[in-house]
């Protein structure tokens, strides 16, 4: 017998161990999509919330190179606030989620107090002699402060700031490096901080330091990659506007010279609108791929947008030569998509198919579900197939084994379904065919009333 | 006698005005659009040297490059292409230079001159 667990799960018995709760929940917002913001917070949250670890305030500063820069503020400012906040999460009912709402509004009314005052707080990251709190960052030690005011290695500024005797400082450890540090109390009840919760802060201050290092690692490569994508661009533009430009050039200068026959200057004149008009195409086919924008897939009839497109002039001149066959369920779901989006997948599909086929041959769209939660629509050729070495490049930019292709269709739809949370399979056989297989999330039609 | 060019350009357009403007200056041109024609005409003809582009449908500059290495190692080539930064490229080392294609026309007749001594 085998039984599944959804690894996500956040019901946990009442009387299970505090410090469970606290590292799931820490570790479950990981998997959210939220931001490191957000996600800052709810380590923030999961401190000093009561189901948690239970400090009062939490003040987060984090390592930017050389520097430790203060950067978030949780808490009440003031015992009559704390007495409001705490009645508001003490209500019957009030979850974790609320809960991360109600510090989120928090954040925003001490933005401009407390967190603004924070925010002045900036430490050298590297001294030796670094002043507490940042000395915690530099010994990459839990540092538990009591009678700060006596305490000479507690910078003045930030002992001003929160008026407190005893703290605790919690690197951020991830890997070989500290991120940050976060400065906690209970500033309110003036509870003194037990060694247990010294311990289970310390176990947070990991895995807030990892999951911040793993994010600024995430977005490094995001921009690498980027960057690179964008060396690729340009070097296909430069390609790609080059020869045209060399041609009018070129034939523009023949013009010039005196002694070109009538014919030829007006057949250089008609290249030179040609490649002009090639130009502008280009232009039209960058722009329209670098900056269309997708919009929110959303659940729709596929039928009447695959009618139109199957309908559409162009497309049923080329089923002429060609043939095409279209096998829809004949009440087909709701599918997840954009569905303007969708109708240039199946168009762009549709011409790849064709371009591929030899007149003659056959072009096939099947439409399925798969199962309960797929649903399949599929665009087969009787094509010239596509290579092994060729099918690993497709989806990247400006691929394309077509004479006069730009090799951004397929990068498209790639994207299209990305967007839509679906994807793209294909499949080729280098003389026989490909069929290109996109499967959609989908739910089942409201019955008519 | 007239010298010999084989032109190798894709570029239906650009083929016929490298064409025009080598014939001009005097030299025999055989053009073709890819590097399977390109084969066949060496295999014909002795020419007194090779112009290519790179990035051509089929086997690309450099693969025919390999290739008329194997066929003819006396022959000079000329890479003309639109990539600027293929230049630097140590696969396009192989060729006897490297002309980046443009409107003007002088920077690659000036190096055929040059590479044919006349």
């Amino acid at each position: 017998m085998i039984d599944t667990y959804n690894i996500l799960s956040p019901d946990f018995e009442r009387d299970a161990p505090r410090e469970l709760m606290l590292l799931s929940i820490i570790s479950q917002s990981f998997f959210q999509p939220f931001s490191l913001e957000d996600n800052l917070l709810v380590i923030l949250t999961a401190l000093t919330s009561g189901s948690g670890v239970g400090f009062n305030r939490a003040m987060l500063f984090l390592k930017q190179g050389d520097r430790i820069n203060g950067e978030m503020w949780l808490g009440p400012r003031s015992a009559e606030e704390a007495g409001l906040i705490w009645e508001v999460l003490s209500t019957p009912g009030i979850g974790y989620v609320e809960i991360l709402e109600h510090n989120r509004a928090l954040v925003a009314k001490n933005q401009d107090t407390l967190s603004g005052r924070l925010k002045g707080l900036v430490y050298a990251a590297d001294e030796e002699s670094a002043l507490i709190p940042a000395a915690a960052v530099c010994r990459k030690e839990l540092l538990h402060v009591r009678d700060a005011t006596h305490e000479s290695q507690v910078d003045r500024r930030f002992l001003n700031l929160i008026g407190v005797d005893e703290f605790l400082c919690v690197p951020l450890l991830a890997r070989d490096d500290v991120v940050g540090v976060i400065v906690l109390d209970n500033a309110i009840t003036r509870t003194p901080i037990a060694p247990a919760d010294i311990k289970l802060a310390g176990v947070c201050g990991l895995m807030a330091g990892n999951y911040i290092y793993s994010t600024n690692l995430h977005k490094k490569l995001l921009e690498m990659e980027k960057m690179a994508a964008m060396g690729e661009v340009a070097l296909f533009v430069t390609h790609q506007l080059r020869n045209p430009i060399v041609a009018v050039g070129g034939f523009t200068d023949q013009l010039l010279k005196p002694d070109l026959p009538e014919d030829k200057r007006k057949r250089n004149l008609t290249i030179i609108r040609d490649e002009v008009r090639r130009l502008e195409d280009i232009i039209y086919q960058m722009g329209h791929f670098l900056k269309v924008s997708l919009k929110e897939p959303v659940y729709f009839d596929p039928g009447p947008v695959i009618d139109a497109v199957v309908n559409s002039p162009d497309i049923r001149s080329r089923a002429v030569e060609h043939g095409l066959s279209v096998k829809i369920d004949p009440c087909p779901p709701e599918i997840l998509c954009d569905p303007t989006s969708f109708g240039e997948v199946l168009r762009n599909l549709l011409d790849n198919a064709f371009d591929a086929t030899s007149p003659g041959g056959a072009v096939a769209i099947r439409g399925y579900r798969r199962n309960r939660t797929s649903y399949i629509l599929s665009v087969r050729d009787t094509g010239k197939g596509i290579s092994n070495p060729d099918k690993d490049q497709l989806f990247r930019p400006f691929f394309t084994t077509k004479e006069k292709g730009m090799g951004l269709g397929l990068p498209f739809i790639k994207r299209v379904m990305d967007t839509a949370g679906g994807k793209i399979e294909v499949h080729s056989r280098v003389g026989k065919g490909t069929i290109f297989r996109l499967t959609f999330n989908f739910r089942e039609r409201e019955p008519n009333p | 006698m007239k010298k010999k060019i084989l032109l190798v350009e894709d570029e239906k357009a650009l083929c016929l005005l490298y064409e025009e403007e080598l014939s001009r200056e005097g030299y025999d041109v055989v053009a073709v659009h890819d590097a399977e024609a390109a084969l066949a005409e060496i295999g014909r003809t002795a020419f007194d040297l090779i112009v290519t582009d790179i990035r051509m449908p089929g086997k690309n500059g450099i693969e025919l490059i390999t290739q008329i290495m194997g066929l003819r190692k006396d022959v000079p080539i000329i890479i003309n292409s639109a990539y600027q930064s293929y230049k630097e490229d140590f696969m396009t080392w192989a060729a006897d230079a490297y002309v980046v294609k443009s409107a003007s026309l002088d920077e690659l007749k000036a190096k055929i001159k040059e590479m044919l001594g006349a």
